[in-house]
């Protein structure tokens, strides 16, 4: 199947501004999106975002199509980038993300849609690391399993394993307001 | 595909079928239709958490960060330019043609003027004798000699 931003890279690496602009349009948000999922901190996701295209304007005129999509290469830098950090955060006393509170909290308030995304952001935040960069890219940046695995450097069988146990997590982590949340939603 | 297998991928994936490996999603469907309620039920639930989860969607990027995103691209463009240490003092090219051959002129001009008259054998002696060698001008004295 033809990469859908073939031609798009191609013009940038040729130095067209239209087309870069067009670049971000397209895939901006989404590096974002995962990189906030993946660190919690929306400051430190945008960084995250912009080294991503800083990568892109220096490599999109070298880019060779045919191998893999050029998003699942922009996926994959973006992935490795969170990772490193979380392993930065790691070595520098294991610090959680600034913006994860208990999720048990409050279980008991009426909930609105903001604050049932939240409960769902710190759970997510609450996962193990691998566990939410498979349930990341599969579920948020509708990535295939083969593509995902791939941007892991795991097996589908691995990822399918990752997901179960992160599916599992959250659950659990919900579970306290898991019919809260769900009848608010079902009413609301 | 059986109730286990199935099982298996809703957990993983979830009850979006989208979601699922492209080899099992249409046997899944099928298997979907037929499958008792107990299973329907657990389809059912998982659906649910999955409506839940798509709580915590993408907003749109910001404004900001598009521009530096951006900013960003065209300061790339511009360092894969090579680099013209002059470009301050960029002039016309009429100019710069103007000003090479005035100085090739003017080099000509100074060269011809500078030029040294052709020195006799004498001048030669003296400056050998000015370096301090009379054996100099005694060389010049035989090459002069009439009886030689």
């Amino acid at each position: 199947m033809r990469d859908p931003d073939e031609e798009l890279v191609r013009r940038v690496g040729a130095g067209d501004k239209r087309a870069a602009a067009e670049l971000v349009r397209r895939h901006l948000s989404r590096m974002v999106g995962l990189a906030r999922r993946m660190l919690g901190d929306h400051a430190e996701a945008e960084d995250v975002a912009q080294e991503v295209f800083l990568r892109v304007w220096k490599h999109a005129s070298a880019w060779q199509p045919g191998q893999a999509k050029f998003e699942t290469w922009m996926h994959r830098v973006a992935m490795n980038l969170c990772l490193d950090r979380l392993r930065r955060r790691g070595r520098q006393g294991g610090e959680v993300s600034p913006e994860t509170p208990d999720v048990r909290a409050s279980a008991t308030r009426a909930l609105d849609d903001r604050q049932r995304r939240d409960r769902v952001r710190d759970a997510l935040q609450a996962l193990p690391e691998r566990q939410r960069a498979a349930l990341v890219l599969c579920y948020y940046q509708d990535r295939s399993n083969i593509e995902a695995a791939e941007i892991l450097g795991v097996s589908v069988d691995a990822l399918e394993s990752l997901l179960s146990r992160a599916r599992r997590t959250l659950k659990s982590v919900l579970s306290a307001e898991r019919a809260d949340l769900l009848s608010g939603l079902e009413t609301g | 595909m059986n109730e286990a297998r199935f099982v298996e991928l809703l957990n993983a994936y979830g009850a979006e079928l989208s979601r699922w490996p492209d080899d099992d999603r249409g046997d899944a469907e099928a298997f979907l239709e037929v499958a008792p309620h107990r299973i329907k039920d657990i389809w059912e639930s998982e659906r649910a958490f999955d409506h839940l989860l798509a709580l915590e969607k993408n907003g749109p990027a910001s404004i900001s960060l598009e521009t530096r995103v951006l900013a960003a691209s065209s300061t790339w463009r511009n360092l894969r330019r090579p680099v013209n240490a002059f470009g301050k003092w960029r002039m016309p090219q009429w100019l710069t043609g103007g000003a090479l051959a005035a100085s090739l002129a003017l080099g000509f001009a100074v060269g011809y003027a500078g030029e040294p008259a052709q020195n006799s054998d004498a001048d030669y002696a003296s400056m050998l004798t000015v370096s301090g060698a009379g054996a100099g001008a005694m060389f010049f004295s035989a090459m002069n000699d009439p009886e030689r």
